[in-house]
């Protein structure tokens, strides 16, 4: 390469790029000439990676300049899906999208606007901006399968998600359903180097052998699905054998017997029939995590793809880190809370969401902690102790399956228009099938894409966007951490592309959402507005990245010392959640079995023997992205999954075999690796399967989208759900296994046909059977959506759902089942009147108007007498402020001392005189300040002390 | 002299391939040629005691290369450093190096007709940079550098841990030394 060309040559500059194919943003340095991007490689001096690329950031060259890439805004020209388009200016289609969104919103109201985006590849809080102008709650993504759910529930308990890992001095390690060596490479050798270097504990939980399991100190190869009983008998464990931190449980915890008690039933004899583990292995598990401390639980998105049983084992989990004393410690689990520089949450401008489409956002009536009503709960609560909240975006989002199914039953009401920006959801949204069929019927649909795929040939418009290298890269975490890393365009976008910011800015003014939304003109400016409180010597976004790059504030740890609490509902860490209880979920862990599984289901297991496990990732593909790379694919040509030869012995698979893998939504098939590396009753399938280089014009399933895809087994059901937070079934389903035979090798026309997750495929066929709304849920709650108070609101006084209160309007005071009002320091006051209750010797008001007391019927009172000895001449009572005021100085007369205090300076004056008290090399005197004459104590005239 | 070499410790890499499709970016490879494959066997063993290793692959730069000597044109050479790499000009596509090769490091491009190798990215390594497959691993489970030199990290290896070498039995020599953990479980 370097034949052709001199990268130190003066006309080639040097660019602090990032890459964007996964979550880690590695450092890239872009090599420019001309504005050409000429080169790229990693960046030495780049925090994550040092120099490191994976695979797929090897390919930012070849991404750039794809010949596949989609260059210019395009408009349907034909039928929905026949591929055929004009090529239309930008003008045009903003303008025109435009003007059909405001139509829409007219005919039907915002809300019938919804959103999908894909992982972090986009501005997301420019997009939530547009959403919340346009006035829909109907944005979402992938979130509830990838750490939403779990930051939610553990905000919930500890008001911060503990994610930032400390590991320098950590002791123990939980890689819980994590595999580093496929999903977080640059991280991975740190584990094995601590492991190594300082004799840390390393506990991997993972169904399947992986490179991770490979160096682990003890592996849990559990049954997939089963990790809320694992975690819950290893809560027990921690629990009953007293290995927890009692000084932290005792000053910072709340409710840790009726925790014990709750928790007595799930003991490791209970979880090891559920999870295929050794009691013993489980204590072993429990007692080295409780005892080397301090430790860490990585979060994996694991936890977020085992549908109904999800929460109950993230509480569990998230209950071990507090108990055990690592939650923001070093060596443990940080909470890094909201940063200085202005954050998502403050961009996204949820201010001018109107509060009555909140309640139609979709799923907001069935999975309540990751949609509008827990979110605005624990919003409130964090900006209250944090001062700032976290993102909406990601933390309060429809549910995404549920709006494709409401485009296509009309239930609760009909979604019309459809943005999808990044993302394929027929790869990536569970039930596949059912997705394509929204994406068929949707009447309006803007994809936002590099490259067309099945979505995309779908769209009304296609719209080109500006890769990583062609615009500016922030990592913030979500926009939920303190730090920030950024990266600066390398070069401007290449033919037509245009950044997603900018995008949604343009679309945003053509809507007519003015300078008040958009006050800045390129995403650099809006960017420079978001580092601008760090006060940094800088005048520009870019020149920030060239000077720091990054901005770390200092590690502050056990921050709960210093605040005196933790930014929860009650300051302390929920053990028994008062936040799920408001929304009638049980405040403590409780066990829900996996959505399909051998003990709960016997019917479903005789038919579906094996246990499915899938959404892993797997190297060198990052979702359903880069199948269409010929250089990447070429290592993985084919779909595989993994079967013990135990297994594939008794069904007489071989390695290689093309098999059909089935469950009771329907059939994919991939092909088999036979390999010990999963237990001989689970198979692992991979995710994203498509093959770009298909026909699109197969009307079941263009570019084979759904052929080997495993989220058309994969279920959305509502009864598989997650009832807090909605996240859905990738792990722990029930399936069969057959190979392909020469008549039954094709997925065919039947295979595609849809049903309505709920109604049950196997038995019922394709089709719609019964309305959402109509769908068992996976747990009952006690309570509707926005809770409604248990008395009727009178006349002028309002509900708060968030507070949970009813509060007078004009004074803002929250009225108590008692009848009286309550200000936000506690004091009470009489309704009506608004006179304040005093309790001092008797029970009087006052009008703090005049100072005039009252008593309870309303009769003039002279108030409250004071209640000590005889007050000495010279003091007086005031009853309004219930005070003894010295006449002489204006001090306040402690009756118990017989002194006059100064509060201010804590000095002291006696009665008689108010001479102040002194004491000058040990000897008490009185000094008459005025007349400037000393005393003793006994009122005798002295000389003035010699210091 | 400078004696270039390599170190895998197959401790750290974990097969990501990361190497694999790096070294085809930088040498702007054929779609059909691969210099460093990472080859392993998957899971070995029963359920659930098994274990798992890679190696990373790579043109073993051997002391006494077979296919140097095997050449008929003299197309395939070896450097004074022990680069050994081909000449496309002068090659013919004969392959006898290919068959010579007791490691697969050397493939026929039918596109170019010419044999193609890894050269240690001897563009990089003369100007004092790293090859590009060791640049890149983020497991830093590459390591290249001169043997020659006590003080190099190859060396102290080299010197430090058992090492093996492939087919080190042929007498070819080669130069890529692996560090072998058969820890793991089972």
């Amino acid at each position: 390469m370097t034949d052709k060309i001199d990268f130190h040559a003066d006309d080639v500059v040097v660019r602090k790029s990032a890459c964007y194919f996964c979550h880690q943003n590695c450092g890239v340095l872009a090599y420019v000439k001309d504005g050409k991007l000429i080169y790229a490689e990693g960046d030495p001096d780049h925090p994550t990676n040092a120099g490191g690329l994976c695979t797929r950031g090897n390919q930012a060259m070849t991404f750039v300049d794809n010949p596949s890439r989609i260059n210019y805004p395009m408009k349907r020209a034909g039928k929905k899906g026949e591929n055929k388009w004009e090529r239309v200016s930008w003008d045009q289609a903003l303008t025109e999208i435009a003007a059909k969104l405001n139509q829409i919103k007219e005919e039907s109201g915002p809300e019938a606007v919804a959103a999908a985006a894909g992982t972090l590849r986009t501005d997301d809080w420019a997009r939530r901006r547009v959403l919340n102008f346009v006035g829909t709650p109907n944005g979402f993504h992938n979130a509830l399968l990838c750490w939403i759910p779990t930051f939610m529930i553990e905000t919930a308990i500890s008001g911060w998600s503990p994610f930032e890992t400390d590991l320098g001095t950590s002791k123990c390690v939980v890689l819980w359903g994590m595999n580093p060596g496929a999903s977080s490479m640059p991280g991975a050798h740190g584990y094995f180097d601590l492991q190594k270097a300082n004799g840390m504990k390393l506990i991997v939980v993972d169904p399947r052998y992986t490179e991770t399991a490979a160096h682990a100190d003890l592996w849990l190869p559990l049954r997939p699905g089963s990790d809320a009983a694992l975690s819950l008998a290893m809560l027990n464990v921690i629990l009953n054998e007293f290995l927890y931190d009692f000084d932290f449980v005792e000053n910072w915890c709340t409710d840790i017997d009726e925790l014990r008690d709750h928790m007595e039933p799930y003991t490791p004899e209970w979880a090891a029939p559920l999870t295929w583990l050794d009691p013993e292995q489980i204590r072993e598990a429990a007692r080295m995590y409780a005892t080397n401390r301090p430790g860490n639980m990585q979060w994996a998105d694991t936890w977020d793809q085992l549908g109904r049983s999800a929460s109950a084992g993230t509480q569990a989990r998230a209950i071990m880190r507090a108990i055990c004393g690592n939650l923001d410690v070093p060596g443990g689990d940080g909470m890094p809370g909201p940063a200085a520089y202005v954050t998502d949450e403050e961009l996204e401008r949820n201010d001018v969401l109107p509060d009555e489409v909140k309640s139609k956002q979709i799923g907001s009536d069935k999975y309540k902690l990751t949609t509008f009503p827990g979110y605005e709960r624990l919003a409130e609560i964090s900006r209250r102790k944090w001062g700032k909240a976290f993102t909406a975006e990601w933390m309060c989002e429809a549910h995404g399956p549920s709006v494709f199914k409401a485009i296509i039953t009309g239930d609760p009401y009909q979604v019309r228009a459809l943005f999808c920006s990044g993302t394929n959801p027929i790869s990536s949204y569970g039930d596949s099938k059912m997705v394509w069929e929204a994406l068929k019927k949707v009447e309006f649909m803007v994809v936002l894409e590099y490259f067309m795929t099945p979505t995309a040939l779908m769209a009304d418009y296609v719209l080109p966007v500006a890769g990583a290298m062609e615009r500016p890269v922030v990592h913030t975490n979500y926009g939920v951490t303190d730090s920030i890393v950024a990266s600066e365009r390398a070069i401007d976008p290449l033919y037509e592309r245009k950044s997603d910011y900018d995008i949604w800015r343009e679309l945003g003014l053509a809507c007519g959402q003015g300078k008040e939304a958009w006050p800045y003109d390129s995403l650099e400016e809006e960017l420079f507005h978001v580092i601008e409180p760090l006060g940094m010597p800088v005048s520009s976004y870019d020149e920030f990245v060239e000077k720091y790059r990054m901005y770390y504030p200092p590690v502050r740890y056990k921050k709960h010392e210093a605040r005196g609490q933790f930014c929860t509902n009650t300051g302390k860490v929920e053990l028994n959640s008062t936040v799920f209880q408001e929304f009638g979920y049980p405040g403590m862990p409780t066990y829900l079995g996996a959505p399909e599984n051998e003990v709960d289901d016997p019917e479903v297991a005789e038919e579906y023997p094996i246990v499915l496990t899938t959404g892993g990732g797997f190297m060198p593909f990052h979702h359903s992205e880069h199948f269409n790379n010929p250089i990447i694919r070429y290592i993985k040509p084919d779909p595989f999954f993994t079967i013990n030869p135990e297994l594939a012995e008794k069904l007489d698979i071989k390695d290689g075999d093309w098999c059909w893998i089935e469950t009771r939504r329907g059939r994919m098939k991939q092909r088999a690796n036979v390999e010990p590396a999963i237990d001989p009753r689970a198979i692992y399938t991979q995710r994203g399967w498509w093959f770009p280089e298909r026909d699109w014009n197969d009307p079941d399933q263009p570019f084979g989208c759904l052929e080997s895809n495993t989220n058309v087994i994969t279920s959305v059901d509502d009864e598989h759900c997650d009832p807090l937070t909605g996240c859905w079934a990738n792990r722990g389903l029930m399936c069969k296994v057959y190979k392909c035979t020469a008549i039954d090798h094709e997925f065919t026309h039947e295979d595609a046909q849809f049903s309505i997750p709920g109604s049950d495929f196997a038995t019922k066929g394709a089709g719609v059977h019964s309305m959402p709304h109509e769908q068992k849920m996976a747990r009952e709650f006690a309570e509707p959506i926005f809770a409604q108070p248990d008395t009727e609101v009178p006349e002028g006084f309002a509900w708060d759902y968030k507070t949970r209160r009813i509060y007078e309007e004009s004074t803002g005071m929250t009225l108590d089942p008692s009848g009286w009002l309550i200000d936000e320091a506690g004091t009470y006051y009489q309704q009506g009147t608004h006179f304040k209750y005093v309790n001092y010797n008797g029970d009087f008001l006052l009008d703090e108007a005049n100072g005039k007391y009252y008593d309870f019927s309303g009769n003039p009172s002279e108030g409250p007498q004071y209640a000590g000895a005889e007050l000495p001449a010279g003091v007086t009572w005031n009853p309004v402020t219930l005070t003894t005021v010295h006449d002489k100085t204006g001090f306040r007369y402690d009756g118990d001392s017989g002194w006059v205090i100064d509060d201010a300076t804590g000095t002291y004056y006696d009665v008689a005189n108010g001479w102040k008290y002194e004491n000058v090399n040990g000897v008490d005197y009185l000094h008459d300040v005025q007349g400037d004459a000393w005393y003793d104590m006994q009122y005798n005239a002295v000389a003035a002390p010699q210091n | 002299m400078t004696r270039y070499a390599m170190v895998m410790d197959t401790r750290r890499c974990i097969g990501c391939q990361s190497c694999t499709i790096a070294c085809r970016t930088w040498n702007e490879l054929p779609i059909d040629i691969i210099y460093n494959p990472v080859v392993s066997e998957g899971a070995e063993g029963t359920w659930p005691n098994v274990h798992m290793n890679f190696t990373p692959m790579i043109c073993m730069h051997c002391a006494k290369p077979a296919c140097v000597p095997a050449c008929p044109t003299g197309a395939s050479r070896q450097d004074d450093d022990g680069i050994v790499w081909v000449e496309p000009t002068q090659c013919m596509g004969c392959k006898v190096c290919a068959n010579a090769c007791p490691y697969g490091a050397r493939d026929y491009t039918k596109s170019e007709g010419f044999m193609r190798k890894c050269t240690f990215c001897k563009d990089r390594v003369r100007e004092g940079e790293q090859p590009y497959c060791v640049k890149t691993c983020h497991q830093k489970a590459r390591i290249f550098g001169d043997l020659d030199d006590p003080n190099s990290e190859v060396s102290k290896l080299v010197g430090k841990f058992k090492t093996e070498r492939i087919h080190e039995d042929l007498g070819t020599e080669p130069q890529v030394y692996y560090i072998r953990d058969l820890g793991g479980r089972g």
